[in-house]
């Protein structure tokens, strides 16, 4: 029973990591980027392919280092000249850039599945209640729990936070008291996409590799965002978490329906409360 | 979500086709091409397989022009959904390319096979697993020269009757091949003697398999078979080697362990047992030629799917020499019953039931000649796994 609870936890978690660089730049860019997932992706072979000329912990930073400048350069080339335009605009951009994005990984890196393992530390178990448990479920409890952390800190105590959360409520009026929002914007745009990198190095080792696979993982990351409310850091690490509880315990007693269990609950929530579960913003 | 969209014509059978116009039908047979659709998973958590169907129809359309034949093909994506498969083969039929090959989810090609007739079409299997393509949903117009689970049971058989084991368990994918691979597996266990204590099935495209994976611990199986192919084959022994149910257990599968698998996956897939339909080490003359041939092309070895598809090629091409015709009606009455020269030995599709009797390969995963790879350990000749006619046509 522990052990699946922490699988869910498992599971939620890399959602979380995922989900909460969507609720980054919905927050302050007010668009869905659906090229998350891609950008997911190509984290991902970035990683993979660090770490096969080094080790995997220089593919982790490596990847979120140079996913960072790629979201920079993305705010500043492409949402931010387009920030006058229709939202729909923007959004139907960021489907263009998921095309062009594994269009090039399928150059790149080719269409056959690639594998990664995790490094030496972190491959095999622990006894958890009498049954073994694998360390590397563990470490990405730990990195969502860490990042969950430093973004809640950076959020409450610093002053770019401060700056970040005002923007989030009210741009027009954050803007007119002084605050650069075109700055706040790269490095939060920066950041989400950063984060993007960093899920999708952990996650290299439990899934393949494939140039189309951040379209199997979007879907639940943008579940996790409506359903913790968009633009809400703690609704969708709460959300990520049920959800991750949900697909475990559906896949146990509910088979059947387990597929559907996340969709229901997502319309069940829309019903409930039409913001989400922070659902201060309308 | 989006269809790739691959169409190629071989300019010189386009100059052919246009010299043929200027000499007045002197070459009447060079005219008319042979056009074969390739509805296929481009995108989809098969997508590595579609890949290695078209570039095996690539192969062996060009063979066929290079020896003075016009054949051209057209492939478009199905996600390996049984819809898409419906919509694009159609499609494909209505362009004019009324010969369908490549659907991988045999819940695909149940679902195109009665409409065969209807659309004026001819569907060869060269994937599709699930018994009842040729069992109790057989048509005229559908043939499978692959193996059917049926085949793929009978040939563990001798294997499952000299483990020691007792309890098993089967890890599938929740669509037609799954299910019908997990029955055909437990009836096989059964006569053998063995324990079923439970049946896993587990969505396509499912990212964490740890629930399931659990689930298999506790059951307390002692081996498992696993029925899951291309992203689902390489999420689930990833995983599953995390939590170490793969050195726990005994664990043989069904396109589980194919070459392109084992390559994304090293050691993880060591030692792990399965059925091998086609293997590019198979030794006989027309095999070596043909590994010699896919090497020059493609640098690399033509992996299962690739020699499965191409024998479904040789097939078709055979028929449609010996028909005279690129009628689907012609070449459907040339193919059942017939005998066919293919790169797995001569071979004979049986007129009852349209199931290409093949034999059939069981290995495990190991290094041969420092290459990690499914390596042969028993061979099934064609007899020996002919599955039983069930099929009313």
């Amino acid at each position: 029973m522990l052990i699946q609870v922490l699988n869910g936890i498992a599971y939620g978690g890399l959602l979380y990591l995922l989900a909460v660089g969507l609720v980054l730049i919905f927050g302050l860019r007010e668009i869905v980027n659906f090229a998350h997932g891609a950008l997911f992706m190509l984290g991902s072979y970035i990683g993979f392919s660090i770490a096969a000329v080094f080790n995997f912990w220089l593919g982790l930073a490596g990847s979120l280092v140079a996913m960072t400048v790629i979201g920079i350069f993305l705010d500043a080339a492409v949402l931010r000249p387009l920030r006058k335009h229709d939202h729909m605009v923007t959004v139907l951009v960021t489907f263009g850039i998921l095309l062009v994005l594994e269009a090039f990984a399928t150059a790149v890196w080719g269409k056959s599945f690639r594998s990664m393992s995790a490094p030496d530390l972190l491959s095999g178990t622990v006894q958890i209640a009498g049954e073994p448990f694998p360390v590397y479920r563990l470490f990405v409890i730990g990195v969502s729990l860490c990042v969950a952390a430093g973004l809640t800190a950076w959020l409450r105590f610093s002053r770019v936070g401060l700056y970040v959360r005002a923007s989030s409520v009210d741009p027009t009026t954050t803007a007119i008291l002084g605050v650069d929002t075109d700055r706040l914007s790269l490095i939060v745009v920066g950041l989400g996409t950063g984060l993007a990198g960093l899920s999708g190095v952990v996650a290299a080792p439990l899934m393949a590799l494939s140039p189309t696979m951040g379209n199997y993982i979007l879907i639940e990351s943008f579940i996790v965002v409506v359903v913790g409310g968009l633009g809400s850091f703690s609704g969708a690490l709460a959300a990520a978490l049920l959800i991750g509880q949900i697909h475990n315990f559906g896949a146990i007693y509910l088979p059947w329906a387990s597929t559907m269990l996340p969709f229901l609950l997502m319309v069940g929530v829309l019903i409930w409360r039409p913001t989400g579960f922070a659902g201060k913003r309308t | 979500m989006y269809v790739t969209m691959i169409n190629r014509l071989r300019t010189g059978a386009a100059i052919a086709a246009t010299a043929a116009l200027f000499v007045g039908g002197h070459t009447a047979h060079a005219a008319e091409t042979l056009k074969i659709g390739v509805p296929t998973d481009l995108s989809g958590t098969y997508a590595d397989l579609g890949n290695q169907v078209i570039r095996a129809v690539e192969f062996a359309v060009d063979e066929a022009n290079a020896g003075g034949n016009s054949v051209e093909y057209k492939s478009l994506d199905t996600e390996a959904n049984p819809e898409n498969a419906r919509r694009q083969s159609e499609k494909l039929i209505r362009d004019g390319y009324p010969i369908i090959l490549g659907l991988i989810a045999s819940g695909e090609g149940l679902a195109i096979a009665p409409m065969m007739e209807r659309w004026g079409g001819l569907y060869v299997s060269t994937i599709n697993k699930a018994d009842g393509l040729t069992g109790e949903a057989c048509e005229a117009r559908v043939f499978r020269v692959n193996t059917q689970s049926a085949m793929d049971a009978l040939t563990i058989k001798p294997w499952l009757d000299e483990r020691k084991e007792k309890k098993w368990a089967v890890v599938a994918v929740d669509i037609a091949w799954g299910q019908g691979s997990s029955a055909a597996f437990a009836t096989t266990a059964e006569s053998a003697g063995k324990e079923m204590v439970g049946q896993f099935f587990i969505p396509p495209n499912t990212n964490d398999f740890a629930p399931y994976i659990q689930q298999v611990k506790d059951s307390g199986a002692e081996g498992i078979w696993v029925v899951l192919a291309g992203r689902d084959a390489i999420n689930f022994a990833q995983q599953a080697k995390q939590f170490g149910l793969m050195d726990s257990v005994t664990v043989a599968g069904q396109s589980f362990t194919t070459d392109n698998t084992v390559k994304a996956l090293g050691d993880v897939a060591k030692g792990i047992y399965g059925i091998i339909n086609y293997s590019s080490t198979l030794d006989t003359p027309e095999n070596k030629a043909f590994v010699e041939a896919w090497r020059k092309k493609y640098d690399s070895d033509p992996t299962n799917f690739e020699g499965e598809t191409y024998v479904g090629m040789q097939v078709l091409l055979e028929a449609v020499q010996r028909a005279g015709s690129n009628d689907p009606e012609a070449v459907a009455k040339a193919m059942s019953g017939g005998e066919f020269d293919t790169i797995m030995g001569k071979l004979k599709i049986r007129a009852e039931d349209h199931q290409l009797l093949s034999p059939n390969y069981f290995g495990v995963v190991e290094e041969q000649d420092g290459v990690l790879r499914p390596v042969i350990t028993m061979t099934a000749t064609p007899d020996q796994v002919a599955p039983p006619v069930t099929c009313k046509m």
